[in-house]
């Protein structure tokens, strides 16, 4: 029993050593590269690590107190335990370089390019052959794909650095403003893969997420065809009235307005207990998404504007509060947040 | 001899603020450093346990995350530039000038310079705190630091609080660049009749190099800091910001430039201490002596040739070049562990504090060591960097290697110091407490970045596989922290004993720091041994020995 228990354990922490599999060509030479440079390592530290034990154990101070043979030195296992790690690393050098070579390989003609923008604080895709765009602006975007086909990214930055990271594929790439970066890889595997952001990139680094689903590659056309016979324009959120602040049926309509990223240019609202109102919200920040919501203490969102990106604006109605205070914020910049009192 | 141990004694006694704050003795300075950098330490380590408390379980809000960018900034920043930095120099102030038989450092008053600029670089960084924060990693990577087009920020906690940042590291830089030239003067001009240079401890070839590497890679970090101070607050600045023209990688080519020689200066001196501590543990003198020279400057000359490592993920460096030399890198500190093991080798080893803090040294840098050379195969690079990987290996090689060094150093020298021993008693705990913390926190960070845990994220949602092994991680850290505090009861324990002098050479050393009084007159020799070999004092102890060793060394 203990014996199993101990079996599992041990297999559980040497599949724990390892990073995943790799779902695509690159990733299954990255994960096999590791598995034979861990060899060395392992090697080496079980060689010093026990020299090290069975020193401390051997050699501790008995009871005499003759001083032990004062060596200085011995050329021989000097030059050996300099010429046999240099031959090691030579050999992880030629591997890693080798593997190096097909990870960054570039074909002449791949059958879908991507190109990734990077944003603070999410990715924006567009299909280049296809006319398609996925944004991801206050939603965890999903980047579908082709399984056997080659595909190129292309990466930039309209503000600080990305690293476009795939932990499945065991790859990433740094997103850097003012350089166009570019790799390709081929998928393997269907299934969906969670990705995020790896270079820190401020406040919203952590929610910098997006999702890859990999498909067989006829369902990949199906899902282009699809994409490109619904109406162009950002992909279906929740429709809601837009444009201008009409639709308020009833009560106060308040004004929200931006024109950075960094806070809205309200930082308190107040309104009437017990009163529908409107929120108004004017995006003067050229190029870039905003919106308003409101979420009451225990963090859910009782109401949002639709994403507008500027310049524009987009109204939401809002249903009564009971009395309180209440968060508004950007979903895309959680950063751009203030009071909402409710009396 | 028995008799001097009283005067340091009368000394120590009247020692006033005044005193303190105008000193110019090395010695005196060394200890300021000392107590600096522990301060600087157990903060540091405050805003540690802030950052794992907030990742000890997915959708934490314990700590909102610009408070928790705010804290990882600064608190590598700290144990960099506040800790283990300005710890090394004044372990190195305190030792260097003895070890060498001198009577001071070479320039005494820039010496007093040079620590008193560390507080104010400090108040100067943590005054960010008051002024918005500075919220941009310890790498400070452009353009999230230098803001866009228009000047505006990127978020919050890019403000003032990045120039007092910039400033305050500046002034750290004038302070390194001060020391570094000092200490060099010092191991040059100040040696004593007959200590040749390849006569000089360990320690002290140690620090010849590592300050050669600040002399050359620090400047270009203070310069890189000004360029950044321009772009932030001049209109026309252009040099790193791509709105403006600028260069976002030229940043990091500056930065890594000196960032990864920074390494080696936070590494070559615990490799120092170690190698005074084992063989006098060991009672054998070092194995490979040249040898161990000799692989000190490769380090050296290597650390300026492989900054780029930082960089693969980039996609914008020559990759062969910089993959090739990090690898190379580990020859030179493969022939240290075995210089190391085989003066263990058929010795006769005594397990007082510092040689457990010594085995810790060589039992943990070894994984900082290893998993550092699987980072120089640029494909595997390219999956780890930036995840827990990167976390965990700089932890193993700065907790791991640093600052277990700094404390087999802190207790070795205690008694040269202040003349008491600190307690064995709760050293060995102290000891075990931070071999169990170090391993629990960081070995499964390695994991963590294997499923893919980016680094910096101020959170992660329950949907990811991350949790128990981030838990785990914060137990170690809370470990950590019982064993700093138990350390800090040893000290305190250690001063309210009543004082039992220490003898001048009570661990049977070799270096001529044991040749004088415990703790030294401020002018810290009345006599010096003659010095034949880099081990005087144990020459002088043991005379037929050392007959023989010289005939030995004469015939070579």
């Amino acid at each position: 029993m203990i014996a199993l228990a101990a079996t599992s354990l041990a297999v559980a922490a040497c599949s724990a050593a390892y990073p995943p599999a790799g779902a695509t060509d690159q990733g299954r030479d990255i994960h096999s590269l590791y598995s034979w440079i861990l060899i060395p390592a392992i090697v080496i530290f079980v060689l010093v690590e026990g020299l090290l034990v069975w020193s401390v154990i051997r050699y501790r101070r008995r009871d005499d107190d003759a001083l032990p043979p004062q060596i200085e030195g011995n050329r021989r296992l000097e030059i050996l335990w300099t010429v046999i790690p240099a031959i090691v690393v030579l050999a992880v050098f030629g591997l890693s370089m080798e593997t190096l070579g097909t990870v960054d390989a570039k074909s002449a003609d791949p059958a879908v390019v991507v190109d990734v923008a990077g944003h603070q604080w999410y990715w924006d895709f567009r299909y280049e052959k296809e006319g398609i765009d996925v944004s991801g602006a206050g939603q965890r975007p999903e980047l579908v794909l082709p399984t056997g086909r080659t595909i190129r990214f292309n990466l930039s930055s309209g503000d600080v650095i990305h690293s476009f990271y795939m932990p499945a594929f065991l790859f990433k790439r740094d997103v850097i403003p003012g350089v166009t970066n570019t790799f390709e890889i081929t998928i393997d595997d269907p299934g969906t893969y969670a990705g995020q952001c790896a270079e820190f990139c401020g406040l919203g680094h952590a929610d910098m997420k997006y999702a890859i689903r990999a498909v067989s590659a006829a369902e990949y056309d199906a899902w282009v065809a699809q994409q490109q016979a619904a109406p162009s324009g950002s992909p279906p959120t929740s429709p809601s009235p837009s444009a201008g602040g009409s639709a308020a049926p009833a009560g106060a309509t308040l004004e929200v307005s931006a024109s950075t990223p960094t806070s809205f240019e309200q930082s308190s609202l107040e309104t009437a207990a017990g009163q529908a109102f409107t929120i108004h919200f004017t995006n003067k920040e050229a190029g870039v998404p905003h919106n308003v919501a409101i979420r009451d203490s225990a963090g859910d969102v009782l109401a949002k504007t639709e994403i507008a990106t500027g310049p524009a604006d987009a109204s939401v109605s809002v249903p009564a509060l009971g009395a309180g205070t209440y968060t508004f914020f950007c979903q895309v910049h959680p950063n751009m947040q203030g009071t909402l009192t409710v009396k | 001899m028995t008799t001097a141990t009283l005067a340091p004694v009368a000394v120590r006694t009247r020692t006033s603020w005044l005193e303190w704050l105008t000193t110019t003795d090395h010695k005196k300075i060394g200890q300021l450093y000392l107590v600096s950098s522990l301060v600087f330490f157990v903060i540091g380590g405050i805003q540690a346990l802030g950052i794992r408390s907030q990742l000890a379980a997915p959708d934490m809000t314990l700590v909102d995350p610009e408070t928790y960018n705010e804290f990882f900034t600064i608190h590598g920043t700290t144990m960099i530039f506040l800790f283990a930095m300005p710890i090394l120099s004044g372990l190195a102030n305190f030792v260097v000038p003895l070890q060498i038989g001198a009577i001071d450092m070479a320039f005494p008053r820039i010496n007093a310079l040079s620590f008193w600029l560390v507080p104010v670089g400090g108040l100067l960084i943590y005054s960010s705190y008051a002024a918005g924060g500075a919220a941009i990693g310890w790498t400070g990577y452009v353009p999230l630091s230098t803001g866009g087009a228009g000047g505006q920020n990127f978020g919050p906690g890019l403000g003032t609080g990045v120039d007092l940042w910039i400033m305050g590291l500046t002034v750290l830089g004038f302070s390194s660049i001060l020391g570094a030239i000092n200490f060099l003067a010092t191991i040059f001009r100040m040696r004593a009749p007959g200590m040749r240079m390849f006569r000089l401890p360990i320690f002290v070839w140690t620090v010849l190099v590592t300050q050669s590497l600040a002399l050359f890679a620090i400047p270009v970090f203070t310069t890189a800091l000004v360029l950044l101070f321009i772009d932030r607050n001049f209109t026309g600045g252009a040099f790193l910001n791509p709105a403006n023209g600028g260069s976002a990688i030229l940043w990091q080519h500056m930065f890594w430039f000196f960032g990864h020689p920074e390494v080696y200066i936070m590494i070559l001196p615990a490799m120092g201490i170690i190698s005074e501590v084992v063989p006098v543990f060991s009672r054998k003198p070092l194995f490979g002596y040249h040898a161990f020279v000799g692989a000190t400057i490769a380090i050296g000359l290597l650390a300026f040739g492989v900054w780029a490592h930082h960089m693969f993920a980039t996609g914008l460096v020559y990759l062969p070049f910089f993959s090739f030399l990090t690898g190379a890198i580990g020859v030179p500190t493969g022939i240290k562990f075995f210089n190391w093991l085989a003066t263990m080798w058929r010795g006769k080893l005594r397990f007082s504090t510092p040689m457990l803090f010594a085995i810790g040294f060589l039992a943990f840098f070894l994984i900082g060591g290893l998993d550092g050379a699987l980072l120089a195969a640029v494909p595997f690079d390219y999956d780890v960097t930036d995840t827990y990987w990167v976390v965990s290996h700089l932890h193993y090689v700065l907790f791991g290697g640093t600052v277990f060094a700094v404390f087999a150093g802190i207790y070795y020298w205690f008694p040269k110091m202040y003349g008491r021993f600190l307690d064995e008693r709760i050293g060995k705990w102290h000891w075990l407490l931070t071999a169990i913390g170090v391993n629990v926190a960081f070995f499964p960070q390695h994991l963590l970045g294997l499923e893919g845990m980016p680094r910096r994220i101020a959170t992660y949602s329950a949907d990811t596989p991350w949790a128990p092994l981030n838990l785990l991680s914060t137990i170690g850290a809370f470990t950590i922290a019982l064993s700093v505090l138990l350390f800090v009861v040893n000290v305190v324990v250690t001063f309210r004993r009543p004082l039992e002098p220490v003898p001048d050479d009570p661990w049977d050393g070799n270096t001529l720091e044991w040749a004088t009084t415990s703790p030294p007159p401020p002018h810290n020799f009345d006599r010096l041994p003659p010095i034949r070999s880099s081990r005087p004092v144990f020459d002088e102890k043991y005379p037929e020995l050392a007959e023989r060793a010289a005939s030995a060394g004469a015939a070579r």
